[in-house]
């Protein structure tokens, strides 16, 4: 076979440099659940829809299962095991605790990527917004309520500008 | 054994600020370790050695395997059913006079039976290597002709599912009644031919197995993503022939079940049998593409569904002849007319009638064999007997709440016996469903259709009603004569030294947050902070055996059970204190973690009295119960036929009769679920079930080719709702309490799904109704309306 | 659901990633966000021998802008579109578009040039870029090469690019300051790829009304000259460019093209 079949790749993992050889089959996800141990990531589709495994590379949230670990050679990825001290999510642990966001859990860390992403780059998003940012993050036992309620309040104690009911 | 009795009904704490017992909106205890990435479902244990499982599927829906070829030099990484002599294949039987028996095997001998059927295990070290070893095994397969569809499985000339048998039917179930009269009589006549489709439940985590030798303790840990880890070390132990002493099965979290993992599978048998052939650590975990491709199993039901009504609109009677696709094999433990014969037995729901006759076929198909999902049932049934109320009310010119009304049960007639023999046993169903009309405000709706949508688009509104027997037991399951009847429910309660208390049960928890609701339990006993209280679940070898989580009956169940021995407890707690304080026993009261004489502040902290009984003895008294501060209690409610739970949903949709689509506009749910133990943890229950009942309604369906092959085989094409596809529902609450069960709760884990699909169509067909179309099945596509659209139109041209 | 092995390589120039796909023959493939690659390879619907990484190749990621039109490269993502990193030719239609392409972690890492490589009918970008009447930047080992995206896709998941062929960029012609367009996407949530697309695109000062018909199962239907749509809606006009877009007359996704194409047409301001 022309080409590599293995690679030695060097990523920063929840800002650790990881080197590691694999397998260019190998994804992400699996590079991380399986290579690293990091199980916080879950798999739930494997092609990109459910948006279970979403990680962080590069500081913008991403498909684990359908992005190749090679492709992230000199990357850095952020799960969610990387965001126990990050202060936003702190915040939305907590808000996806009172306004009761999880039931099994399955879904939760790929929740809280997006969910942050969304707090982050979209400061103004109204629960509509929410919502349509959320469509990639499927949660087969909530019925979102909770997930919605908590990333609405979230932004709403961050913003300088409290929102008015009309 | 019974020195303490169940407590009476009461309110618990639900008014009281800081309340942490029964009614307090708790959040959960299990949350931390989830929002941390530390939720430990099956593929996330790592075990030293640990191989891999892939299976060889069938391709096809039917036929004769004529012969399997490993790949050479693979000889030992491959298994077929030839290597796994000696293990029992599943057999479910009913015990309802006629049900015909069939035998599913781990791997398939002979014949498959459908799509996906696993005809070889594959070993390997990864995975991928699995797959790929998978790949390279060659299947002769010899096709049959296929029953893809169940009415047609029924015809006579049809195809054999099991050659053995003399038709495809597992059960045939009659519900009989003269209806002459009430025909002659009638003046109005609503019929209907519904259908509703296969669905996936699609919990978010798939089943998967690790099964690991114990060479010490000479056992086998099975892992496993179970709703009943006790009944499946049964199983497995029957199949696998070996003693259950030998089996510890432990389901760690799990990740979503919805009845999709409350059955014994054909792959915790051969992942078992191989663990301990190769005296390793072997898992498999299904994939999305399993799940999809071979276990669309859930939901397919078709009625003909006739209501007799007066002019005046009073429903008289129901004729139904109903048909459950239950697939190919009757599954371990709920067999394959568990959902017939709840249609004959429940379809009748919440309102009284004269006459009732209701005829069902559990009929056999070459697809996988049909599990109990949410509401079981329920969601079909609710959808024929709603769909025949908005009929009756369109002949008699009334609202469609006017006529639910007059037939509805009353308060007043509470507990009530009805038509097919169940027990209500509280509420008011006439207010409920007043409360969802006011709430949804019909009029407004009505005004807003006659005025007409700017956009063009056409809206309607839609009610269903329903109640949902709950947590039923012993005599219930013994009538259908299933593998499983569920008996005492039991719970083992201890304190630690430390003054920490341990609940142990066997049911378990896939979302439900029974750690949270049964330490409040134990906190509406005991005092005790809910912090302090550990639940331990889902495993065989630290629970006391339980049939599991299904059927919404562990609040009620395992609840009573914690109640029960936590009474147990504070017996013994009390009868230490009273020597201590030098009280009487009746005089100490237990709250907020301490035990006190009542109207006094002689107090002293709960731990003290656990501190006492383990590390000094010396201070206890001298007649202390030598059982100590630990105990199993077993449960029963008073009478086993259960807690009906009920609710109205009302909902008012937008239907695109250019596109065909349907936006649900808002959503009312109100229920009652009789006394609330963790109102927080109900809201998620009710949302998340609706979710799913939108799913059924408007969303899911696998559907099938002429060969029977499933054709959604992505995510892409199976399509779950979204955050965007559910509204932001309205739940209210009342609260009639049960008097079955300890606190009055009654179970509601399913009841959100079933109502949906009722409301949301009745909801589509009054917007339609102008146009003269009807949609009547699920769920509803844009095709599907358009196809209505279009019938309507050449029914008028 | 694991990818089948293969080889990878992450050239540093395009000349190298020609040369890779030149050398390896035809069951290499070049891979850049991997968003439709992935699941193709999990489900083992694709085997590689080869894969070469273009993600991040410089030559693609170049913005160019000329007086009347813009180029992007191949590698540009459509969260940057999405997000205004990169100009919008087409009076924000681009940015529109692109926030409704799958979700923001695939529009993250899934590009304009593997979208239009890709060429599945109901994707978004190859309707979009034949109604702007783009073209298709390429490079193989021999040199470069231009095709119109009208005729770029020639079928579902087939485009007129040769093995070893990358795409480099897409060149679009800018919209006037007055021009106006309108994108009907039908889905039944968003992010998932469309059921029917309808776009026009109206520019008085460029003399261009040009409407798209999408998503029917095959490469996009386009109609070069839509101005009837601008003087009200004739529905036999829309049923034949539906009928011969290819879908049968008759059929609900036929009256579904015809709805949209409607309803794109009103949204630029048609008569209805
Ligand atoms: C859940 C989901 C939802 C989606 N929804 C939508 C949607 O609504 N609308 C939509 O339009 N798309 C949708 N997509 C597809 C998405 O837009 C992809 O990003 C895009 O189709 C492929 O881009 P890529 O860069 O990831 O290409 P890759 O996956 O890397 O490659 C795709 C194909 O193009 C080839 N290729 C890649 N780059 C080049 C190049 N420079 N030259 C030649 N060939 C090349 C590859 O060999 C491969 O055959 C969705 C995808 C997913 C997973
Ligand atoms: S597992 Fe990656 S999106 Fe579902
Ligand atoms: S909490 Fe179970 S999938 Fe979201």
């Amino acid at each position: 076979m022309a080409g590599k079949t293995t690679l030695t790749i060097g990523i920063e993992v929840n800002g650790e440099q990881v080197t590691h050889a694999v397998e260019p089959r190998t994804s992400l996800a699996d590079f991380l659940r399986d290579t690293l141990g990091l199980t916080g990531t879950n798999l739930g589709c494997e092609h990109g829809v459910c948006g279970a495994c979403t990680v962080e590379i590069d500081g913008a949230p991403a498909r684990s299962c359908i992005t190749l670990a090679v492709a992230c050679d000199g990357a850095s990825v952020r799960t969610t095991e990387g965001l126990a001290d990050d202060p936003v999510a702190e915040e939305l642990r907590a808000a996806f605790k009172a306004h009761h966001a999880l039931q099994c859990g399955y879904c939760t860390s790929g929740m809280l990527v997006t969910a942050r992403d969304i707090v982050m780059r979209l400061p103004e998003a109204d629960e509509a917004r929410v919502r349509v940012e959320l469509a990639g993050n499927l949660c087969r036992c909530t019925g979102y309520m909770g997930v919605v309620n908590a990333i609405v309040a979230v932004l709403a104690a961050r913003s300088p500008h409290p929102r008015q009911d009309p | 054994m019974t020195d303490v009795r169940p407590p009476a009904p009461r309110a618990g704490s639900r008014d009281v600020p800081g309340g942490r017992g029964v009614g307090a909106r708790l959040p959960r205890k299990e949350d931390n370790r989830f929002l941390r990435g530390k939720g430990q479902y099956v593929a996330n244990i790592r075990v030293p050695g640990m191989m891999e499982v892939a299976f060889v599927r069938s391709p096809v829906a039917h036929a004769r395997v004529r012969g399997i070829v490993k790949p050479a030099g693979m000889e030992g990484r491959v298994f077929t059913m030839a290597d796994l002599a000696g293990v029992r294949p599943i057999v479910s039987d009913s015990g309802l006079p006629g049900f015909r028996s069939s035998a599913q095997y781990p791997l398939a001998r002979n014949k498959v039976r459908h799509v996906g059927e696993a005809v070889a295990m594959c070993v390997a070290r990864t995975r991928a290597e699995a797959e790929d070893l998978a790949e390279q095994v060659e299947l002769d397969l010899e096709p049959l002709p296929v029953v893809a569809d169940m009415l047609q499985a029924l015809e006579p000339g049809a195809a054999r599912v099991h050659d053995h048998w003399d038709c495809n039917v597992f059960l045939d179930t009659l519900v009989d009644d003269d209806l002459a009269a009430v025909r002659a009589n009638a003046v109005i006549t609503v019929k209907r031919t519904l259908r509703t489709a296969r669905q996936c439940m699609a919990p978010l985590e798939g089943r998967a197995v690790l099964a690991c030798p114990d060479a010490r303790l000479d056992q086998l840990t099975v892992y496993t993503a179970s709703q009943l880890p006790h009944v499946i070390r049964t199983g497995l132990s029957e199949c696998l022939g070996i003693d259950q002493g030998r089996l510890r099965v432990i389901a760690p979290d799990v990740g979503g079940g919805f009845g999709y993992k409350a059955i014994l599978l054909p792959e915790e048998l051969c992942v078992a049998w191989l663990a301990m052939r190769l005296d390793a650590p072997v898992r498999w975990i299904e994939d999305r593409f399993e799940h999809l491709s071979t276990n669309a199993n859930c939901r397919e039901h078709a009625y003909e569904i006739t209501g007799y009504a007066d002019a005046a609109g009073h429903l008289l009677a129901i004729d139904c002849d109903a048909v459950v696709d239950s697939g190919a094999y009757s599954m371990y433990p709920f067999t394959a007319c568990l959902e017939a014969a709840q249609i004959g037995s429940i379809l009748p729901g919440p309102y009284k009638m004269q006459r009732y006759r209701c005829h069902t076929r559990s009929a056999a198909t070459n697809k996988s064999p049909i599990v109990p999902y949410r509401g079981v049932a329920r969601p079909g049934v609710c959808l024929a007997i709603e769909l025949v109320m908005d009929g009756i009310a369109r002949e008699a010119g009334l609202e469609p709440h006017e006529v639910r009304l007059r037939k509805l049960v009353r308060p007043d007639e509470m507990p009530y016996v009805n038509i097919t023999d169940k027990h209500f046993d509280s509420g008011d169903y006439p207010e409920c469903l007043r409360r969802a009309v006011d709430a949804l405000d019909i009029p407004k709706w009505r005004t807003r259709q006659a005025a007409g949508e700017p956009d063009g688009r056409r809206v309607g509104v839609g009610l269903a009603i329903y109640c949902e027997q709950a947590a039923h037991g012993t005599s219930v399951y013994a009538a259908w004569g299933i593998p499983m009847v569920p008996g005492h429910e039991q719970c083992l309660a201890r304190f630690a030294p430390d003054g920490t208390l341990e609940l142990r049960v066997g049911a378990h928890s896939h979302g439900q947050g029974l750690e949270t609701t049964l330490a409040q339990v134990a906190n509406e006993v005991l005092g005790i902070d809910p912090a302090r209280v550990r639940v331990v679940l889902g495993d065989t070898a630290m629970t006391p055996y339980s049939t599991g989580t299904w059927g919404s009956r562990s609040m009620v169940m395992s609840g009573g059970a914690a109640a029960s021995a936590c009474e147990v407890i504070a017996g013994r707690v009390r009868a230490i204190a009273s020597h201590l304080l030098e009280a009487a026993p009746a005089d100490i009261e237990l709250e907020d973690d301490v035990v006190r004489i009542v109207g006094t502040d002689r107090e002293m902290p709960l731990a003290e009295i656990a501190r006492v009984w383990y590390r000094e003895p010396q201070r206890l008294p001298p007649d202390v119960d030598p059982a100590g501060l630990e105990t199993t209690m077993g449960y029963k409610p008073a009478a086993d036929t259960g807690t009906f739970s009920y609710a109205c949903h009302a909902c008012a949709v937008a239907v695109d009769t250019e596109l065909g689509s349907v936006e649900i506009l808002d959503y009312v749910v109100v229920e009652d679920g009789g006394t609330l133990v963790n109102p927080l943890i109900v809201d998620g229950q009710i949302c998340g079930g609706a979710a799913q009942g939108i799913g059924t309604a408007l969303y899911e369906e696998m559907p099938f080719s002429d060969e029977a092959q499933p054709l959604a085989s992505t995510l892409a094409d199976y399509s779950l709702p979204g955050a965007t596809e559910i509204p932001a529902i309205r739940i209210a609450h009342m609260e009639t309490p049960s008097p079955l069960s300890t606190f009055g709760q009654k179970g509601i884990g399913e009841g959100g799904a079933v109502a949906p699909p009722a409301a949301i169509l009745n909801a589509v067909n009054d917007a339609l109704a102008p146009l003269g179309a009807l949609v009547a099945e699920c769920p509803v596509t844009p095709d599907r309306v358009l196809d209505a659209l279009r019938r309507a139109g050449e029914s008028r041209a | 659901m694991k990818a089948p092995a293969f080889a990878y390589e992450k050239p540093d120039s395009l000349d190298a990633a020609l040369r890779l796909l030149a050398d390896a023959g035809e069951d290499a493939k070049p891979i850049a966000g991997g968003q439709s690659l992935g699941p193709l390879l999990n489900f083992r619907l694709t085997r590689p021998s080869l894969l070469v990484d273009v993600r991040g190749l410089v030559e693609m990621s170049a913005v160019g802008d000329s007086h009347d039109h813009l180029t992007l490269g191949a590698g540009t993502t459509h969260a940057a579109i999405e997000d205004g990193r990169v100009p919008d030719p087409a009076n924000g239609m681009l940015r529109h578009v692109a926030h409704g392409i799958a979700y923001r972690a695939i529009r993250n890492r899934g590009t304009l040039g593997g979208s239009l490589a890709h060429a599945d009918p109901a994707a978004d970008w190859l309707s979009v870029m034949t109604v702007l009447d783009a073209e298709v930047l390429t490079a193989t080992a021999a040199g470069p090469g231009v095709h119109a995206a009208a005729h770029f896709a020639q079928g579902p998941l087939a485009t007129v690019l040769e093995p070893g062929e990358l795409v480099v960029a897409i060149r679009i012609p800018k919209l006037s300051t007055r021009a106006r367009w309108s994108y009907f996407k039908v889905n039944r949530k968003p992010g998932e790829f469309a059921h029917a697309i309808a776009a026009v695109v109206h520019d008085p000062e460029r003399d261009v009304c040009r409407a798209v018909v999408g998503a029917t199962g095959d490469a996009p239907y386009l109609i070069e000259d839509a101005r009837p749509l601008l003087r009200g809606f004739d529905p036999r006009w829309a049923a034949d460019h539906v009928s011969a877009a290819g879908l049968d007359a008759g059929s609900h996704a036929h009256r579904v093209h015809v709805a949209a194409l409607r309803r794109a047409g009103a949204q630029i301001g048609g008569v209805q």
